[in-house]
């Protein structure tokens, strides 16, 4: 027993190393007994944390990379809406069919802001994107949660657009459940409301509508959101509604918009010229 | 063996796993070699260090690489394993004048003939037996050898040019 001790002393180093050995092995062979148990991998706490921590230093650098990718991501993502919006077929039953132009009129172009004002009585934004880019003036310009406003004037890398609180900006819009056309004005004061004029007093509005551009908008493309009706108001020997508009755009924290191309703007502008003047 | 020359051994054991999980994991030239920086312990520890404690260190360093490598045990099976080989490796390369009592395994003391070769080594060894067992696949074989000729010759190298740093004590 004493030389079994002894020849254990001596040997004590290879026996650790086979142990070791062994223990290693046993964790390669029988790997999924063993991870259940201990967990001795990344989904660990501590190591998922660190690792977590590593990669939040790591990829702060990068977010700038990241928030382009994804505005041009979702330009793609928003070309697809128009197509499929366009090619919904409409509730009437005439046999329609929607023309590949037609299909592909808007392209829009992912841009960022690189300055803007909100407390004027005209606002306007500065985007990154210009003639180089396609850009011209007249062109709608939506964000992720609705419409913006409309390039007014281009230099070769730089728009200059004209921001829906700007007094002087209409866009034309409707009631997105009853399809009632009016228009969008901004009267100045506050930046997250907007008025809906000339919607008749005979027809029904009810708070919380959604108020979107409307199909007859030279600018826009159909259907961009621009916010909620939040109050209803009816004065005396009035014709007209008095609507209050909440946008769904917060301008103060806007930081990408995107620049809808219209394909087809120069035919539409063409046609609508040739209207005969009313007398 | 005063108490500073300690906790440097503890400040480079941190430093070196620090930089092997955070910064050298994500890290592979041309996709065959890695770099294994965590076994600077082994490579380096004095001649003399008890084979004890380096098989329980390297166990150790291995176990902590195998968490966040998700590799379950195989980098502590190849750490364990050249750390017992390393007295082999020291009677092979014996130098001329052969190891005294204050030898250090650097580049000042021992040359490079003995320097280079000796790291090879252990890289190669331990590279052979990580991918070897990481692939654990008959039809990537050369592909593993290659790995591990690579990151064995990356490796040493890499160590080359940290004894470098080392050269003025």
């Amino acid at each position: 027993m004493n030389q079994l001790f002894q020849f254990l002393i001596r040997q004590r180093i290879i026996l650790l190393f086979v142990l070791l050995e062994l223990i290693n092995a046993w964790s390669i062979f029988k790997y999924d007994d063993f991870q259940h148990v201990i967990y001795l991998n990344t989904t660990n706490r501590w190591a998922a944390s660190l690792l977590a921590t590593s990669r939040e230093i790591k990829t702060y650098h990068h977010l700038g990379e990241v928030n382009a990718e994804l505005a041009l991501e979702n330009t793609r993502l928003r070309q697809e809406i128009f197509k499929l919006n366009a090619l919904k077929q409409p509730e009437t039953k005439i046999p329609y069919f929607v023309s590949s132009a037609m299909l592909n009129r808007y392209a829009p172009v992912a841009s960022k802001v690189i300055d803007q004002s909100t407390q004027m009585s005209q606002n306007y934004l500065t985007i990154d994107k210009g003639l180089v880019d396609g850009i011209k003036p007249g062109m709608a310009v939506i964000s992720s949660t609705g419409v913006v406003g409309k390039v007014m004037s281009c230099t070769s890398n730089l728009s200059l657009v004209v921001s829906v609180l700007h007094i002087e900006n209409n866009v034309s819009a409707k009631i997105k459940s009853t399809g009632e056309l009016g228009y969008i004005k901004w009267p100045g004061i506050q930046t997250e409301v907007v008025e809906m004029m000339d919607v008749s007093k005979y027809k029904k509005v009810v708070k919380g509508d959604t108020i979107v551009t409307s199909d007859y908008n030279v600018v826009f493309p159909p259907n961009i959101p621009i916010g909620l009706v939040a109050k209803v108001g009816l004065e005396k020997d009035e014709t007209f509604h008095q609507i209050k508009v909440m946008l769904l755009t917060n301008f103060s924290t806007l930081k990408y918009v995107y620049v809808i191309k219209n394909h087809l703007l120069d035919q539409q502008i063409k046609l609508e010229t040739l209207k005969p003047k009313p007398e | 063996m005063g108490n500073s020359f300690q906790f440097k051994w503890i400040f480079i054991v941190i430093f070196c796993l620090f930089t092997q999980v955070f910064i050298l994991r994500d890290v592979a030239l041309a996709n065959v070699a890695f770099c294994f920086i965590y076994l600077w312990m082994i490579v380096k520890a004095p001649i003399h260090t008890p084979l004890l404690y380096l098989l329980l260190l390297g166990f150790f360093l291995g176990w902590i690489v195998d968490i966040f490598y998700n590799t379950h045990g195989i980098h502590s099976l190849a750490t364990v394993f050249i750390a017992f080989l390393r007295p082999a490796f020291f009677k092979v390369l014996t130098p001329v004048n052969g190891y005294d009592e204050r030898s250090s395994v650097s580049l000042a003391e021992m040359k490079a003939l003995w320097f280079f070769p000796y790291i090879f080594l252990m890289l190669l060894t331990h590279h052979l037996i990580l991918f070897l067992v990481e692939s654990s696949d008959a039809s990537l074989f050369m592909y593993s050898l290659l790995r591990a000729l690579a990151s064995a010759i990356l490796g040493t190298l890499v160590f080359g040019m940290l004894e470098l740093f080392n050269q003025k004590n």
